[in-house]
């Protein structure tokens, strides 16, 4: 692994390029989760009653902070990434400067974590400014720093499929048969105690139930010893996926 | 002169293609180095080695005297690479292509503010300054591409068919930019289909073909030793070749037929001119002899002599 502080300059020249981006990426990530609270919060949620003592949107709001990471962290990698590899050779370029090909592709990485925290802060602003407030404000920042962890690792996957993309429509098998079950099966909208046992096993095997379990406690500053485990599984899991993505991308880059 | 890069039977495997097939050179410092030859020949392939973007498949590269790898940092920060396919970042205007590409190269912030402002002169593009790389043409595009590579100050320019597609006017502009470097001390890797470009720019060029290197030297002295000094070119059908070089046996000239043509490679064209004049034949032309000659004769087809 060859990689050094010139990630950083990776990140920036997609900073560079944001700016003109900003207003409509803010737009699309403010509403995407208001869509989520309004319907299912909102609209199931008077259907839904009680949870643990709280209105459903305490129960819905952790889970869709970090699915929105995920979903903004994952579409960065696959589409931005393949866009600049494919369509405007730029990690070419970048090779062949003193940027390596891990710090163009960690470079990225970082950038789309940053992408996913924007998109959960904005989410979590959201429903702070709708009433539904994480228990302390240790809860929030600790919840930023969850969305990081989240974020690698989701970017950090779509980089593995990305590695082996041959185009575009390759992304819909991972985003329709991975990510959008992962969005039903992990506990984001309903709790997984009423699902059969079979299903639960399933959904212990989806990182975002994990992702899941670990920011509900945290908003509502509930914790439990199990937690340290969810936690290990995304640590252990998105070491592995960054280290696979790294150097699966390089194969890709470097011929 | 030292000797900046070497290559013993440098071979490059794509898979089961062999892109360069056991080649040898040496690049002196300060020259301007020339790789010609035809479409897939494997000039891209061989300098994409020198400048430690592509891995060696076989044989010995040795940049700036060390091996050649993919990790060779510090050859990669002394170099400047102008690619063959137009590789700019679209979302970025021209200015912000070159602050974010001087980052790369650890450039102060202040340093590359007044370095660009020189470049964007250097290339002429200053009135495209805040232009989105899309509202440029193609020759705009390259010498954009000509001022990216120059912000490192670099040593080592590796240009890939840096002209291609573009009007006289601008390669031009860059064959004199070129130039203006080379007498600057920089060292020149240029790799080119044009002719004219080698004759212009290198003082040693390698013809390669099917990732082998068919010839080295030096452009005038290749075209006189390959072809000689004229070409006589006769536009007659092909029935009438054997009384026409029967006419002319007398001048010791090469000679080969391509399509409509008869070619005559001579030393001494104004002779046989003359004795077409005498034998009243139309149709024919007399030029000096190019590198587009000796190329077509060594990458084309055999010659008859
Ligand atoms: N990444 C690659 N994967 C597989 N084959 C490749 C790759 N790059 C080049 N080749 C093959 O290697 C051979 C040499 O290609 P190269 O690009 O070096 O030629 P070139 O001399 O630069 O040609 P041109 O004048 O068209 O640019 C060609 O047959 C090409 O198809
Ligand atoms: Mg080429």
């Amino acid at each position: 692994m060859n990689l050094s502080y010139r990630i950083y300059y990776v990140f920036l020249r997609n900073l560079v390029s944001y700016k003109r981006f900003v207003v409509p990426t803010f737009l699309v990530s403010l509403i995407e989760p208001l869509f989520y609270l309004i319907t299912f919060g909102i609209g199931m949620g008077a259907y839904m009653g009680q949870f643990g003592g709280k209105p459903y949107l305490y129960f819905l709001v952790p889970g869709v902070l970090v699915s929105s990471v995920m979903m903004s962290s994952t579409f960065e990698c696959l589409y931005g990434t393949f866009v600049k590899m494919i369509h405007e050779k730029l990690y070419d370029s970048l090779i062949a400067t003193p940027v390596s090909a891990e710090d163009a592709v960690a470079g990225d990485i970082a950038w789309a974590v940053f992408r996913g925290l924007v998109s959960g802060s904005l989410m979590m602003l959201v429903a702070i400014l709708m009433g539904i407030l994480p228990g302390s404000l240790l809860s929030s920042l600790l919840l930023l720093l969850l969305m990081i962890f989240v974020g690698i690792l989701f970017a950090s996957l779509a980089m593995i499929v990305t590695s082996v993309s041959p185009s575009f429509d390759f992304f819909n098998y991972y985003t329709e048969l991975i990510i959008t079950p992962m969005l039903f099966f992990s506990g984001v909208f309903f709790p997984l105690d009423r699902f059969p046992a079979w299903m639960k096993t399933l959904s212990n095997f989806m990182p975002l139930t994990h992702a899941v379990k670990i920011s509900r406690a945290v908003f509502s500053g509930e914790y439990e010893s199990g937690l340290i485990l969810n936690f290990l599984v995304i640590l252990v899991l998105e070491m592995i996926a960054f280290y696979i993505g790294i150097k699966m991308m390089k194969r890709r880059l470097i011929k | 002169m030292s000797i900046l890069v070497s290559a013993r039977n440098l071979v490059k495997k794509f898979g089961s293609l062999t892109a360069v097939d056991g080649i040898s050179f040496e690049i002196r410092e300060a020259e301007c180095f020339g790789f010609l030859g035809p479409n897939g020949a494997g000039k891209t392939t061989t300098v994409r080695m020198i400048h430690c973007v592509s891995p060696v498949t076989g044989g010995t590269l040795i940049v700036n005297g060390l091996p050649a790898h993919i990790n060779n940092r510090a050859l990669k920060k002394m170099t400047g690479v102008i690619p063959q396919e137009i590789a700019l970042d679209n979302d970025l205007t021209v200015y912000e292509n070159l602050i974010v590409f001087a980052h790369f190269f650890d450039i102060p912030k202040r340093e590359a503010k007044k370095r660009i402002a020189e470049l964007l002169k250097f290339v002429e593009l200053e009135a495209k300054r805040n232009s989105k790389i899309d509202a440029l043409s193609t020759g705009m595009k390259r010498r954009l591409l000509v001022a990216r590579a120059l912000l490192n100050n670099p040593k080592l320019i590796v240009a890939d068919e840096p002209t291609t597609g573009l009007d006289p006017q601008a390669r031009h502009l860059i064959w004199q930019r070129l130039r203006q470097l080379k007498s600057q001390g920089v060292t020149l890797i240029l790799t080119t289909q044009y002719m004219e470009e080698a004759q212009q720019l290198c003082d040693r060029i390698v013809i390669m073909h099917q990732g082998q290197i068919f010839k080295e030297g030096v452009p005038s002295k290749l075209v006189e030793e390959e072809i000689g000094r004229e070409v006589v070119e006769v536009r007659v059908p092909k029935e009438e070749d054997e009384k026409i070089i029967q006419q002319l046996s007398s001048f010791s000239c090469g000679h080969e037929r391509v399509g409509d043509t008869l070619y005559f490679y001579c030393r001494d064209g104004q002779g046989l001119m003359r004795r077409m004049i005498e034998l009243d034949l139309h149709n024919y032309l007399t030029r000096p002899a190019t590198l587009e000659d000796v190329f077509l004769k060594l990458t084309g087809r055999g010659l008859i002599e």
